[in-house]
């Protein structure tokens, strides 16, 4: 029975094509804004979670202000087997400038030891990263990254050159792999030297120190940060003078804020889903109204009223099912051409295709049930003499 | 086959009352060719609606083979509608969007019939209408007798006993009329219970019957064979 209301009603539309279309652009815009900003949301998500394995989901950063001096330098290594740490670095950064073809062209210095390159997971293209020899005779070597050895090498391998940081003239080591921009700026404008000299070449960070830490594996990050904590709480005079926080950590808050922007975002653009059922409620109202006769005969030859009821919500199910698949293909375009301009990865998934056909068949019943109900309530003697 | 007794429709027009019918009695019996005739506005209509169970009587009693309509509900008289009467209107009433083999099917639909034998019916009844090379043809692509043929085919489709036609000539000219009561003629000699309302005493000639109403009273009742050519 079903198929035969669906034939019915669909028959309906067929014979007004363009003002079905016409009618169903509301749903059209709505489906396929609300689409494509989840869809730009979640890339934005997967993104961030790609940077979080990119970085190390186990990597734990530690600020200290130690204003007395009473933290010991070692005090890393005591901890290193009870609080399950990989690996650490002390890290101590500061910024020098190049002018490039008359462009000021920034690059963050780090001072690190030989570890860190594990601690951050960093990658070279070519050469070595810091080793233990250079960090114990405080070498003036540097690793840099892909864009330091673009704008400042262009025309040679970088691996042997020498540049000038601070004044010091440090020998080119390694080139990282591009890793793009996160919140900490851009990851490929960095060059990393041993920490003895950062130390020296930016001595105002003297007093507050940071430490970047690898915990064993992901699972141990929470023991690793609870262990630093407590022996930070008992050494330091106030628990205001650390903080300690996972990349994680940091990633998630980001998740979390970027997943309530999209989510908001996509609330605003589902006003227009309403906006679009009620362009449906108003032509389906128009429908009835034209097709009253219709009706009239309908119940006449023996239409209950649940039947005419349900050919008229199938309509504007049907109607609003069309402007979702029309959005959706929408979506898909449009989430195309957002890849092609902007480089940023935007995949419509099989789940935006499910919420899109849930969104408009949803529309579509409850904008329809009142014009449906109404033709469903029609006297059949009154329709039938409707002119 | 169906009794009024004493059957009166009234219909409130702000303060006054309009006396539509006025205690109507009366009996048709299965198989009769019955004609309701009267001036405008004296109930014609309105004793249609009450019969073909589109409305329901203010007071008195209508039984419809041994069902009283009074106390149905809108979706059994739906249903009622559907197995028991075919409706020929003045002016036609056939879906425009849809053929007129889909026409003819679409009491079929409401009956639940499945779709293989409500086409193989109404094709059936088409080609006994005389329609037989105009199944697919659209309401427009007809003329107004053929029109009116297609929705005679359409009374028919759930072989119903009675057959309530409210004015079927009153859209045709002369020649077509006469066909379109040909038509109504042969099917009330196969048995059917032919009601037909009207003004034209022309039209009336062909019922066995003829009842007169004027302000919604019956005033005159008379039977005679149907000796028209
Ligand atoms: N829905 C209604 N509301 C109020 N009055 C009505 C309604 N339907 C019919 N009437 C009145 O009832 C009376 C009978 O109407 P009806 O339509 O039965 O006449 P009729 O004999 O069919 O006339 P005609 O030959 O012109 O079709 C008329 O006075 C009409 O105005
Ligand atoms: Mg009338």
């Amino acid at each position: 029975m079903f198929k035969e209301y669906f034939s019915i009603a669909w028959r309906s539309v067929v014979a007004h094509k363009i003002r079905a279309l016409l009618t169903t652009l509301g749903v059209v815009i709505g489906v396929s804004s609300v689409i494509l900003l989840l869809s730009l949301g979640n890339s934005a998500k997967a993104e961030a979670a790609n940077q979080i394995r990119a970085i190390g989901s186990n990597l734990i950063i530690v600020r200290v202000t130690d204003r007395n001096g009473v933290l010991p330098t070692i005090w890393l290594d005591e901890l290193k087997d009870s609080g399950k740490l990989a690996a650490y670095s002390e890290i101590i950064s500061g910024n020098t400038s190049y002018v490039v073809n008359g462009q000021n062209f920034d690059v963050s210095v780090s001072g690190v030891n030989q570890d860190y390159g594990f601690v951050s997971s960093l990658e070279l293209t070519s050469g070595r990263f810091l080793s233990q020899i250079d960090l114990d005779n405080n070498l003036p070597v540097v690793v840099i990254g892909p864009k330091v050895a673009e704008k400042l090498f262009p025309l040679t391998d970088a691996v042997g050159e020498t540049m000038v940081i601070q004044g010091v003239q440090f020998r080119v080591i390694g080139i990282l792999t591009e890793r793009g921009t996160n919140f900490n700026g851009d990851l490929d404008a960095t060059a990393y030297i041993p920490i003895d000299f950062a130390g020296t070449l930016f001595p105002y960070r003297l007093n507050s120190k940071t430490y970047y830490l690898a915990s064993e594996t992901e699972d141990t990050v929470a023991t690793s940060m609870r262990k630093i904590e407590s022996y930070l709480t008992s050494v330091l005079p106030s628990a205001n003078e650390f903080n300690v926080f996972s990349q994680s950590q940091i990633l998630g808050v980001m998740n979390t804020l970027m997943g309530l922007l999209t989510t908001l975002l996509a609330g605003i653009a589902s006003i227009s889903l309403i906006v679009g059922g009620i362009g449906i409620m108003n032509i389906m109202l128009v429908t009835v109204r034209e097709r009253t006769r219709e009706i009239g005969v309908r119940k006449a030859l023996g239409a209950k009223r649940s039947q005419i009821l349900i050919q008229f919500l199938i309509e504007a199910v049907i109607i609003t099912t069309l402007g979702g698949l029309i959005g959706l293909g929408v979506s898909y375009v449009g989430a195309a051409i957002i890849q092609y301009l902007s480089d940023f990865k935007v995949t419509v998934g099989l789940d935006s295709v499910f919420l899109s056909l849930i969104f408009s068949i949803t529309i579509g019943v409850v904008f329809g049930i009142y014009p449906a109900n109404k033709a469903s309530q029609l006297e059949p003697v009154d329709a039938l003499r409707y002119e | 086959m169906l009794t009024l007794s004493n059957v009166t429709k009234h219909y409130k027009m702000g303060d006054s009352v309009v006396r539509a019918l006025d205690g109507i009695s009366l009996t048709i019996d299965e198989g009769d060719f019955t004609a309701i005739v009267g001036p405008s506005g004296s109930g014609k209509s309105t004793l249609m609606n009450i019969i073909g169970c589109l409305d329901i009587v203010t007071d008195g009693e209508y039984v419809l083979n041994q069902i009283p309509i009074k106390k149905y509900e809108e979706d059994e008289l739906a249903e009622i509608r559907n197995k028991q009467i075919g409706f020929v209107f003045q002016q036609f009433n056939l879906l425009p969007s849809f053929s007129a083999l889909e026409n003819v099917m679409m009491p079929m639909t409401y009956a639940r019939v499945p779709k293989k034998q409500r086409e193989k019916i109404a094709a059936e009844i088409l080609t006994k209408v005389g329609l037989g090379d105009r199944m697919d043809h659209k309401p427009t692509e007809l003329s107004g007798g053929q029109q009116q043929r297609v929705s005679i085919a359409r009374a028919l489709a759930n072989n119903p006993a009675i057959i309530l036609a409210d004015e079927p000539t009153g859209a045709l000219d002369q020649k077509t009329g006469k066909e379109v009561l040909d038509l109504l003629t042969q099917l009330n000699k196969q048995g059917k219970t032919v009601i037909v309302i009207t003004h034209d005493v022309g039209v009336a000639a062909y019922a066995s019957r003829i009842l007169t109403i004027r302000d919604g009273k019956i005033v005159d009742d008379s039977r005679k064979e149907a000796d028209h050519v």
